[in-house]
C-alpha cells in the first residue's frame, strides 16, 4: 500500500473544508490536501439551489451552487491539492489516515488533519416514529437531492414532519414542481427554522404550520397513505382526542442534523454531548493534538457564512500548529453553559488569544441579553431583541478580559 | 388606521415588522410607520411588500448530455409574487444543451417579466 | 418493472414443492438440492426472507428451554451443531458468543438449575452454572446473583442465512418462484396443482408447507382445518454500532412463569448493533409489522436501564417480527413444532407453528423433511452438487487495509464506499443488484450489501444507489420499488 505525506489534510470539500484549505494555503503553507467523497466539490451546497447564503460575507443572497463556486474557484487559483471521489476510512490519533478511491487504498501522514466532514440528518428511527414503514418516507436532505440533483421526483402529496429549514425550502420547492404539501406539523411550541422561510417558504404558498403537533403514526402498507397527527403536550405526548388523519403518498422528515463524527470518534477524540461535534479549544483543535474541527461536524451551524468564518480561523491554526505557534496551554478557563443556554463553543480557551464563542439558547424570548461572567465579574454582554433556538449567537471576547478567569458562565438574562 | 406584521426576509435576521397603515385621500393605503426591524433593508422592504410584492424565483432547468440532468437556475431579479406560477411553466418547458456555465441566461424575459433565468451552477458536457 | 426473473412457460412439472421461501422453505429447497429431483419453491414476497425470517432477534439457540422429547428440543440441539459448517459453506456470519441466563433470587436459581437439567437431558453441551463473580468476568456490569452459562448459544445474520440457502439451492437447480402467492391447491392422490396468483401452474408429487405465518392458510386449502396460526407481534429498537462491544455474550433475565417469550433483552448482532426486544403482544393479521408508540416507549425505558450511557441518538431503527404461534391469545405459552407426512394427504408434508427457535433448527428440519420426502420418492445424490457458495464471510470494511488495498487493486469497484456509515463499497452493492435470485428490489440491496442499514438509514447512500441503477442499469424513476409491487419510491420525473 502506498503511504504519503501532506502538512495540512482537510476531510471534506463543504463549504467549512474549501475554506480552511484556502486558508490554510493562505497562511503560507504549500502542502495543503483536501480530500472530498463526492467527484465534485462544493458538499451539501451543490443541491441547496435555493438563494439566501452569503448575505454577510458577500452582501448578496447567493444560491447554495454559486456561494460554492466562489470558494472553488479561489481553491483552483491557489493551486490546492485535492482527491475527488476519495473517502476517509479512519484516522487515527497520530493523524494516519486511510483513504479509498477507485484507483487505491492510500495511508496518509498528516502534520495536522481539519475534520470539516458536514452533518446528517435525523431518521424515522432517530425519532421512532410509529406505524409501518413503507416507501415514501424521505429526510428532507434526501428528497432534495433526489429532486435537484437526479431529476427525480419523490411523491405528489406531502406531509413534514419537522419545521427545519429544509424541510420548509423543501415545501416550497415541491410546490412549485406540481405537488401539494398538505402541511408542515413541528412538535415544539415554536418553529426550529427561520422565520424568513415560514414566511417566503409556507406562508407564500398558503401552506399550513402546526406547532405543537407531532405525527403519531404512519399509515400504508406499500407505499405511504397517510399519517395520524395530535397536539402534543409540554411534554411532547400526544393529547388523546386531538388525534386526527392527513391522507398523503410521502412524508419528508426534517427533525434536525447530527454532527458525522465516526471518524472523529475513531480518532480517540473526546465528543461533547452538548453540540454532538468534538470539544475544542479557541484554536478549534480537538483533544487530540494537531486534529482540528470546523464546520457542522463540529456544531450545526444556522448560516454558511458563519462556517466560512469559522473554517478560515481553523484553516489558520491547523498552519500554525504545524510552525510550532501552538501548544496546549498548562491550564484552560472552561466555558459553561447555564440558564437559558443550549450549549456554547469553544469548551474551553487558553486565554491567550481573542476568540468567537459561539452560542446556542434553549428556548425563544425576546429583550434578553446574554452574559458571559467570571464569578461575578462581567466579561461580555450582548443584548438581543430576538434570540431563538433556530439562531446561532457569536459574541466577539478579548483576551485581555480573560486575565486571571477560571471558569467562564454564558446565561440568559 | 390599520395594522399590518410582517416578517422580513430579506436576511436571516427575519425581523419581525409591524406597519402603520393609514388611508389616504386618494383611497390607496399609505404607509405611515414601520418598527420593529433591525436594519435600514426592513422598512424599505415592507414599503415594496405592502405595494407590490416581489420573489426570485429558484429552480432547475432539463439539461441535455450533461454531468448533470439538470442545472439549477434562478431570475436576475425578483419578480412579482403573482408571477411565480407563469415563470415556473417557462422553466419547466425548457431544455439547454451543456456546457452551462453559471451565470448563463437560459430564458429572456420569462413570462413578460424583465428578469432574466439564469444558471447558478456549471454543468460540464459529458 | 420485473419484481423477479421471468420463468417462461408458466406450466411447469416438479417432484417437490415447497411453499414458502422462509429460512425453513430454504433450508429444505437447499437440502433437497442434493438429489437428483426437480425442486421449486414458490413465495408470494418479492424476495426470500421477508417474513419472521428476517425480522427476528437472529440467535442460535442452544436448546435450554425446550422439554426434553419434544421434537423442537432434538432439532434445536441437532440444527444447533449443524450450524457452523453449513455458515461455512455458505458464507453466513456466526458467531458462537454463548449466552447468559441470569438469576435475581433464589427462585431464578432454582430456574437455572432446572434449566441446566433440561439442557443436558436435551445434549446442549458446556452447561455451567456460574456465581456472581464469574459472571462479572464474562459481562461486566451484569446485575444478578447467579447465571446459566450456554456457550454453545449464538448469534447469526437470519436473512444472510435465509439468502444464502437460497442463493446455494438456486445454483443447484432449485427453482425460485418470487411474487408468486399461491391461489389453489389441488391434491388428486398422486400429487398436487399448485396456482399462483401470478399465473404459475405447477405440478408436483410432493408438496411441502413451509408457509409460516400463513401455513394454516396451505392447510385449510387441502381441507386440513386442525391447525390456527396467531400472529405474536415482537418490536424491537436497533442501536447504533457505536455501541459495540458494551455486551461481550447474549445476557436474558431466568424466564418468569407465565412468559410467552423470553423476555425483553439486549442482543448483539454479528454486524455490530445491538437490538432491544422483543416485545410480545398478539395481532390480528399475518402482515401487522407496524411498531407501536406503547412499545417503542418501553423498549427505549428498558434499553436505558440495561445501558445506562445510551444517548437518543443511538436508535436508529424500530422494526417488528410476528411468531407464528399455535396458541391462542387467552392460552399462551408454547406448543411443540408441527412436522407431519400427512397420512390424509399423500405427499403432504406439513409444517406448522415453526416460531423460535426456528431459525437454529432450519437445518435440522430440513433433514428430517428430506427423510419424509425420501419415503416417497427416491432420493439419489447428485455428484454436480456444489456445497460452497461463491464469496467471502463479511464484509470489505471488516478486512485489514493491507487486504483492502489489494482487493481495490484487483478490482476498483471496491475503492468506491457508497454507504458512509457502514463502509460499504460499490463492489458489494453491485453483487447485490445482481444477485442470484435476481431480485430488482431496493430492499433486496439493503438485505444482501448491508448499504441503508446504517446510522444514517440510506440518507447518504440511497441517493447514490438510485444514480448507479440509473447509469449502469438503466432505471426509470418508476422502476424503483422498495419491496412489493405498490412500493414505488418515486412519483416519477420532476422533467
Amino acid at each position: 500500500m502506498n503511504t504519503i505525506k501532506h502538512d495540512v489534510v482537510v476531510i471534506g470539500g463543504g463549504p467549512a473544508g474549501l475554506a480552511a484549505a484556502i486558508a490554510a494555503r493562505k497562511s503560507g503553507c504549500k502542502d495543503v490536501l483536501l480530500i472530498e467523497r463526492d467527484k465534485r466539490l462544493g458538499g451539501i451546497l451543490n443541491q441547496c439551489i435555493h438563494d439566501g447564503f452569503g448575505l454577510h460575507k458577500f452582501d448578496e443572497a447567493l444560491t447554495g451552487p454559486e456561494y460554492a463556486q466562489r470558494f472553488i474557484d479561489e481553491f483552483n487559483s491557489l493551486g490546492i491539492d485535492s482527491m475527488l471521489s476519495t473517502i476517509v476510512l479512519s484516522v487515527d490519533g497520530k493523524r494516519n489516515l486511510y483513504v479509498s478511491s477507485r484507483k487505491s487504498l492510500t495511508r496518509i501522514e498528516a502534520g495536522s488533519v481539519i475534520l470539516s466532514m458536514g452533518c446528517r440528518e435525523r431518521t424515522a428511527g432517530a425519532i421512532s416514529l410509529p406505524g409501518t414503514r413503507p416507501a415514501g418516507i424521505y429526510t428532507a436532505g434526501a428528497a432534495q437531492n433526489f429532486i435537484n440533483l437526479q431529476n427525480i421526483m419523490v411523491g405528489k402529496k406531502v406531509v413534514i414532519l419537522g419545521s427545519g429549514d429544509i424541510g420548509m425550502i423543501m415545501a416550497r420547492r415541491m410546490t412549485l414542481e406540481g405537488a401539494k404539501v398538505e402541511a408542515v406539523f413541528e412538535i415544539l411550541p415554536y418553529p426550529s427554522g427561520l422565520a424568513r422561510n415560514i414566511q417566503q417558504c409556507l406562508n407564500d404558498y398558503d401552506i399550513p404550520l402546526y406547532l405543537s403537533t407531532s405525527v403519531i403514526e404512519i399509515h400504508g402498507k406499500e407505499r405511504v397513505t397517510g399519517v395520524t397527527v395530535a397536539g402534543t403536550d409540554k411534554n411532547f405526548k400526544p393529547i388523546p382526542g386531538t388525534e386526527r388523519h392527513v391522507p398523503c403518498d410521502t412524508i419528508l422528515l426534517s427533525v434536525g442534523l447530527i454532527p458525522e463524527n465516526e471518524l472523529t470518534r475513531g480518532a480517540g477524540v473526546q465528543m461533547e454531548a452538548r453540540t454532538g461535534g468534538a470539544g475544542v479549544d479557541d484554536t478549534f483543535m480537538t483533544g487530540v493534538p494537531g486534529i482540528f474541527s470546523c464546520g457542522n461536524v463540529l456544531h450545526v451551524h444556522d448560516l454558511v457564512d458563519h462556517v466560512s468564518d469559522e473554517a478560515s480561523l481553523v484553516g489558520e491554526y491547523a498552519v500554525r500548529y504545524l510552525d510550532g505557534e501552538i501548544k496546549p496551554p498548562e491550564s484552560y478557563i472552561k466555558i459553561e453553559p447555564q440558564q437559558g443556554v443550549r450549549y456554547v463553543l469553544p469548551q474551553k480557551v487558553s486565554g491567550m488569544r481573542d476568540f468567537t464563542l459561539s452560542l446556542r439558547v434553549t428556548t425563544p424570548s425576546r429583550d434578553r441579553a446574554v452574559w458571559v461572567k467570571d464569578g461575578d465579574r462581567k466579561v461580555a454582554r450582548k443584548k438581543m431583541i430576538r434570540l431563538h433556538p433556530a439562531e446561532m449567537i457569536r459574541i466577539n471576547i478579548k483576551k485581555e478580559k480573560l486575565q486571571g478567569a477560571k471558569v467562564l458562565e454564558v446565561s440568559v438574562e | 388606521m390599520s395594522k399590518k406584521e410582517l416578517t422580513c426576509i430579506v436576511c436571516p435576521n427575519g425581523c419581525q415588522l409591524e406597519a402603520m397603515l393609514e388611508n389616504s385621500d386618494s383611497g390607496s393605503l399609505q404607509i405611515t410607520e414601520i418598527t420593529g426591524h433591525l436594519c435600514e433593508k426592513g422598512p424599505e422592504w415592507a414599503e415594496q411588500e405592502l405595494t407590490h410584492p416581489v420573489r426570485t424565483v429558484i429552480s432547475n432547468i432539463l439539461v441535455e448530455s450533461g454531468d448533470l440532468p439538470l442545472v439549477s437556475v434562478r431570475t436576475d431579479a425578483p419578480v412579482p409574487r403573482n408571477m411565480i406560477f407563469d415563470v415556473m411553466k417557462e422553466i419547466k418547458a425548457a431544455k439547454t444543451k451543456a456546457p452551462v456555465a453559471i451565470g448563463q441566461i437560459l430564458i429572456k424575459h420569462p413570462a413578460g417579466t424583465g428578469c432574466n433565468i439564469i444558471a447558478t451552477k456549471n454543468v460540464r458536457n459529458v | 418493472m420485473r419484481l423477479y426473473k421471468k420463468i417462461e412457460n408458466m406450466e411447469k412439472q416438479y417432484d417437490v414443492c415447497i411453499i414458502g421461501a422462509g429460512v425453513v422453505g430454504n433450508a429444505i429447497a437447499r437440502e433437497l438440492s442434493r438429489y437428483h429431483i426437480r425442486v421449486a419453491v414458490v413465495e408470494k414476497e418479492s424476495d426470500v426472507s421477508m417474513g419472521t425470517s428476517s425480522r427476528n432477534s437472529g440467535v442460535i439457540h442452544s436448546g435450554i428451554h425446550y422439554k426434553p422429547g419434544t421434537v423442537r428440543a432434538r432439532l434445536n440441539v441437532q440444527g444447533n451443531a449443524m450450524m457452523s459448517h453449513l455458515c461455512r459453506e455458505l458464507k453466513v456470519k456466526i458467531q458462537y458468543i454463548g449466552k447468559l441466563t441470569v438469576a435475581q433470587d433464589e427462585e431464578d436459581i432454582q430456574t437455572l438449575h432446572s434449566l441446566k437439567e433440561q439442557g443436558e437431558a436435551n445434549g446442549v453441551p458446556g452447561l455451567e452454572i456460574l456465581d456472581a463473580a464469574q459472571m462479572q468476568k464474562i459481562q461486566p456490569g451484569v446485575g444478578g446473583i447467579k447465571a446459566l452459562l450456554s456457550p454453545s448459544t449464538g448469534i447469526i445474520c437470519p436473512y444472510g442465512l435465509a439468502i444464502g440457502l437460497a442463493e446455494n439451492a438456486h445454483a443447484n437447480g432449485v427453482d425460485f418462484y418470487l411474487s408468486h402467492e399461491v391461489s389453489h391447491i389441488s391434491a388428486n392422490g398422486h400429487g398436487f396443482r399448485v396456482r399462483t396468483a401470478a399465473g404459475a401452474d405447477l405440478s408436483c408429487s410432493v408438496l411441502v408447507n413451509a408457509a409460516g405465518l400463513y401455513s394454516d392458510r396451505i392447510c385449510r386449502m387441502l381441507g386440513i382445518t386442525e391447525y390456527s396460526i396467531y400472529p405474536c407481534r415482537g418490536e424491537y429498537l436497533i442501536l447504533d454500532k457505536r455501541l459495540q462491544g458494551s455486551l461481550n455474550v447474549l445476557v436474558y433475565p431466568a424466564p418468569r412463569k407465565g412468559g410467552a417469550g423470553l423476555g425483553i433483552h439486549l442482543t448483539n448482532t454479528v454486524d455490530g448493533n445491538i437490538l432491544i426486544g422483543p416485545s410480545n403482544e398478539y395481532v390480528d393479521e399475518a402482515d401487522d409489522y407496524a411498531c407501536t408508540a406503547q412499545i417503542i416507549e418501553l423498549l427505549k425505558k428498558e434499553g436505558h436501564e440495561l445501558l445506562p450511557w445510551l444517548s437518543t441518538s443511538d436508535f436508529i431503527r424500530n422494526f417488528s417480527g410476528l411468531r407464528p404461534k399455535q396458541m391462542p391469545p387467552e392460552v399462551k405459552g408454547f406448543k411443540d413444532f408441527v412436522i407431519e407426512s400427512r397420512k390424509d394427504v399423500p405427499g403432504f408434508i406439513n409444517l406448522v407453528g415453526i416460531e423460535s427457535p426456528g431459525l437454529t433448527c432450519s437445518p435440522a428440519i430440513a433433514l428430517m423433511v428430506r427423510d419424509m420426502v425420501a419415503e416417497r420418492l427416491p432420493l439419489r445424490e447428485k455428484s454436480s452438487f456444489v456445497a460452497e457458495r461463491p464469496g467471502r464471510v463479511g464484509f470489505f470494511h471488516e478486512l485489514p487495509p493491507d487486504e483492502q488495498a489489494e482487493l481495490v487493486e484487483q478490482n476498483h469497484d471496491y475503492g468506491e464506499i457508497v454507504c458512509r456509515c457502514e463502509q460499504i463499497t460499490r463492489k458489494e452493492v453491485l453483487d447485490a443488484i445482481q444477485n442470484p435470485l435476481g431480485v430488482r428490489t431496493v430492499a433486496a440491496i439493503k438485505y444482501r450489501s448491508r448499504a441503508m442499514m446504517g446510522r444514517c438509514q440510506g440518507g447518504f447512500c440511497l441517493p447514490r444507489i438510485v444514480e448507479i441503477l440509473q447509469k449502469d442499469f438503466g432505471y426509470r424513476p418508476e422502476d424503483y420499488i422498495l419491496n412489493s409491487a405498490g412500493s414505488r419510491l418515486f412519483a416519477g420525473s420532476v422533467r
